[in-house]
């Protein structure tokens, strides 16, 4: 469980989140971990969308694990899912606490690659900080939920979290 | 495929003062095909090359200047030229005192073999 820790823990995502969106020219940008908490967004603009795309990348995570798995691929490095225009990326990383999942959704200012590069120096930075260096917790089904409103209260304003 | 483009690169590498030549997908911006030295990072060049490319052919559209064929940077340690074929570019990077021209030459020739 991270509630206790999760707000220095979002202010150390600030820098390094607006420095990725920044040069990777990515429209949307979300930080979550292997249980779905939100850590840091970039472009969303409401609760409804951010925990929606919170729940959907950690499903996606686990699916695509399970399918590596199955198929004898180690580890995935990532997803990316092309639109007409607009571009999905969905990658994890590890840090030496947990394991994070990096959304970012781009049109035609940037590319995979650029994306690609620029996550690689994003997962560096945020695996170093002090923040990231102890292993919290395992995830119990009871604070899987609790875990999901501490994040979601840490990174959006408050006024959207009225609107439901 | 890849070894098509591979063989294509060919010509380029063969040229003195050339460090890296990649094949690059122009809208993903990742490498097709590469024939680098060991210090150069693959898919951070085709990435930002693509990019420069796109930014390039988008100011040459601003202007009214038609298509961008080749776009060359020149920086202190070395020449980036990227040239441009069908959905693919042609990435060169060349030492400061390379000869440039022929380096050029190379390249457009090895894009419009790909077109």
């Amino acid at each position: 469980m991270r509630r206790g820790d999760l707000g220095p823990l979002v202010a150390a995502l600030r820098g390094p989140v607006e420095t990725f969106v920044r040069e990777a020219k990515v429209r949307v940008a979300l930080l979550v971990n292997g249980s779905g908490q939100i850590l840091a967004q970039h472009g969303l603009t409401s609760s409804y969308e951010v925990a929606n795309v919170a729940s959907l990348a950690a499903a996606a995570h686990a699916s695509a694990r399970a399918l590596a798995g199955l198929t004898g691929a180690e580890r995935w490095t990532h997803l990316h899912h092309a639109g007409r225009t607009r571009q999905l990326f969905l990658a994890p990383f590890r840090t030496p606490a947990e394991e994070l999942i990096l959304v970012a959704i781009f049109d035609e200012d940037s590319s995979l690659g650029l994306v690609g590069v620029f996550f690689e120096q994003f997962a560096r930075t945020v695996a170093a900080l002090p923040e990231f260096s102890l292993r919290g917790p395992e995830v119990t089904a009871e604070s899987f939920e609790q875990e999901l409103e501490a994040g979601l209260r840490h990174v959006l304003p408050p006024e959207w979290l009225d609107e439901g | 495929m890849s070894d098509s483009f591979e063989r294509t690169l060919e010509g380029l590498t063969r040229v003195a003062g050339v460090r890296a030549a990649l094949v690059v997908d122009a809208d993903a911006g990742v490498p097709v095909a590469a024939e680098v030295a060991a210090d150069v990072a693959a898919p951070a060049l085709a990435a930002l090359s693509a990019s420069a490319f796109r930014r390039s052919r988008r100011a040459a559209e601003s202007a009214s200047f038609g298509a961008v064929e080749t776009l060359q940077l020149e920086a202190e340690s070395g020449h980036v030229i990227v040239a441009a074929a069908a959905d693919v570019l042609v990435v060169v990077v060349a030492e400061p005192d390379a000869q440039l021209g022929r380096i050029r030459l190379e390249a457009r020739r090895t894009a419009d073999g790909l077109r």
